[in-house]
């Protein structure tokens, strides 16, 4: 334990429980905008969602045509990210290859905190023998290797879409959420507002969904940017694996496997999506770590 | 018949290190209209019993292993989960010690009440939101109606009581118990609270089940009184007479423990303390479970060999000890 965090628990226990004036989200805004790192990354977030969503609206490049007098072309004023290898404009085509990969990273990552979230709380809440063969399952389960599965889980249903990758990419990787999630329900049940919300006769799933999932907005929202790179990169690999998405429709992984071939002589088609890849992974994981920063109240005193 | 009659009921906590006994046969009778107050040291009991009658512990650990918790002629201990959740604040409401911890932090408190009026009665938004205010100012916070959109933080220990008593009340319960309602208060809010409690009482004839370990407390407001120790409880009078004529030593020991401000001579002299602790509620004493701090219990006493049972002394007062102070001059000392 550095002597950062030590300051940190000791500055925490003298604090005692005051009286919270201002409310949790604007002490964590307020401590999120301190840390440089995270709001830079959070700025190349927020460009890189504008980029994929307004680039293919105003760009004059179909980024579907093929023009093989134009392929192989380097960054230019026409084309900024240059062309492929069918002459197709990168910086249209990345930008809606952008939409789906991110599309497909922030469904996978909802779909991860929903079966978290239900499996989870329900586990924490009920307790007793429920949990425990819960908790058991998961502990099963926590051996799949998250590639693999995923890549079965294609193979079974057959087809490959947008919803498919979703299911593919979540399927096996729900297992952490379930069990953060469950951890902070069991912290949070022993509240005795719990208890008084139960004794007025509140139905157990109100209590469930009224009571005690609000508090644990914090530790989801953390969830979804610590998730977030390890699905997109998921879907990357199997993109490039040629298991993604179908072409003409693009990924940043399967643009990147198109690059693969011509690699040498013309690196930026698959450096292109590459970097928009490691980009991308690179500010949610910065934005995480601001966020878990900014919603502990242990870290106050920074 | 009573309106709630808890018979015989043994709570256990099955923990690591062995049955916990925390409730170990508490009969007791709480009559429709009249406040019982029970009161014990820490960890006699007093809580799990109540939290018992709702049936909130947590199982495991907590099981009920025996006994009837008849409220209203039904047996709450057979009783669902969902039935529970029905009879929980409409028929029985209930008060908690710390109003600091009681209401949810990120719900204002106009929110907890509508749910608790939604949940019993399925008013509408607006009509259950007018009755919240209605019981705001009945429970005497000030500008009630303006202050339903506040969150808990922004209420004093005393008005966040009467918000819990607000909700607890919401439902109009027939019977209300208090766990330790004044304890985690300023002395100066207690008196308010307690007498708020018996006003809406008394208003509402509702019965209520006061818990305490406050002998002053029960003094001001139950009219029958029970004192649980180690899980048991060893004395039960109408409050005026338990108070008059005490008979189980360890009733004696907490009335005389309580400081006395008109007696100039105890004024100068330390504060009477009962020696000793109560006993390990995981493997109790076989016999009377205060014999070991009890002044009358003697070596090869018949205390020390087998448990005294609960007996009716004089019409209304139950002790359970081979020593009450009215048979003390018989026995050879």
């Amino acid at each position: 334990m550095s002597a950062v965090q030590i300051a940190g628990r000791i500055a925490g226990v003298d604090a005692g429980a005051p009286i919270r004036q201002s409310s949790l989200w604007q002490d964590a805004w307020r401590r999120y905008v301190r840390n440089r790192g995270a709001v830079a990354a959070g700025a190349v977030f927020l460009v890189i969602l504008a980029w994929c969503l307004v680039a293919p609206l105003v760009s004059p490049h179909d980024p579907n045509e093929v023009d093989f007098t134009n392929a192989y072309q380097g960054p230019s004023w026409s084309h900024p990210f240059g062309t492929d290898q069918f002459g197709r404009d990168l910086f249209t085509r990345a930008a809606l290859g952008g939409r789906i990969s991110i599309g497909i990273g922030f469904g996978a990552t909802l779909a991860i905190l929903g079966i978290g979230v239900v499996y989870g709380s329900v586990s924490g809440f009920v307790g007793g023998k429920l949990d425990n063969g819960l908790m058991r399952f998961l502990d099963a389960l926590y051996g799949l290797p998250y590639l693999p599965f995923a890549i079965l889980a294609l193979a079974i249903i057959g087809t490959v879409n947008f919803w498919t990758m979703v299911v593919a990419l979540s399927i096996a990787s729900w297992f952490i959420t379930a069990r953060v999630v469950r951890g902070q329900i069991i912290t949070l049940k022993e509240n005795d507002y719990v208890r008084a919300a139960k004794a007025v006769g509140v139905r157990w799933y109100a209590v469930l969904g009224r009571h005690l999932l609000p508090n644990t907005l914090g530790v989801l929202v953390i969830t979804i940017f610590l998730e977030l790179p390890g699905v997109i990169l998921g879907e990357a690999f199997l993109s490039f694996l040629g298991l993604g998405i179908n072409p003409p429709d693009a990924s940043w992984g399967s643009m990147a496997q198109d690059g693969r071939d011509a690699y040498r002589a013309h690196p930026h088609i698959i450096i292109i999506p590459s970097l928009a890849i490691a980009t991308l992974v690179l500010c949610a994981n910065f934005i995480a770590d601001g966020l878990r920063d900014a919603l502990d109240p242990r870290t106050k005193e920074t | 018949m009573a309106l709630l009659e808890v018979s015989d009921l043994k709570t256990h906590f099955f923990t690591r290190d062995g049955v916990v006994r925390a409730v170990d046969g508490v009969s007791l009778a709480v009559e429709a209209g009249r406040t019982l107050g029970i009161v014990g040291e820490s960890g006699c009991g007093k809580s799990v019993t109540a939290l018992s009658i709702m049936r909130l512990l947590p199982t495991p650990p907590a099981r009920i292993v025996s006994g009837s918790i008849r409220f209203d002629g039904r047996d709450l201990t057979s009783l669902s989960e969902r039935e529970l959740e029905d009879v929980r604040g409409r028929e029985i409401g209930m008060v908690f010690q710390d109003p600091m911890t009681a209401l949810n932090p990120t719900l204002t408190i106009g929110t907890q009440i509508v749910e608790v009026l939604q949940r019993h009665f399925g008013l509408d938004r607006r009509p259950a939101r007018r009755r919240a205010g209605e019981l705001l100012a009945e429970v005497g916070i000030p500008r009630a109606h303006e202050r339903l959109d506040d969150y808990p933080h922004r209420f004093s220990g005393g008005m966040r009581q009467r918000v819990g008593i607000a909700m607890a009340i919401a439902c109009e319960p027939r019977l209300l118990i208090a766990d330790e309602p004044t304890t985690a208060l300023d002395v100066t809010v207690q008196a308010q609270v307690l007498d708020l409690l018996d006003d809406l009482r008394r208003e509402r004839r509702m019965a209520m089940l006061l818990i305490t370990h406050n002998m002053g407390v029960v003094a001001e407001s139950a009219d029958d009184v029970a004192v649980m120790y180690a899980g048991q409880i060893v004395e039960q009078a109408p409050a005026a007479e338990l108070f008059s004529r005490p008979e189980h030593p360890y009733t004696e020991a907490l009335l005389s423990a309580l400081p006395d401000l008109e007696d100039l001579e105890a004024r100068r002299s330390r504060l009477t303390a009962i020696p000793g602790r109560p006993p390990d509620l995981v493997d109790p004493p076989a016999a009377c479970r205060f014999a070991a701090r009890c002044p009358f219990a003697e070596r090869g006493d018949c205390c020390v060999l087998e448990p005294p049972a609960l007996r009716e002394l004089r019409p209304g007062h139950w002790i359970r000890s081979a020593h009450p102070a009215s048979e003390r001059h018989l026995s050879p000392v």
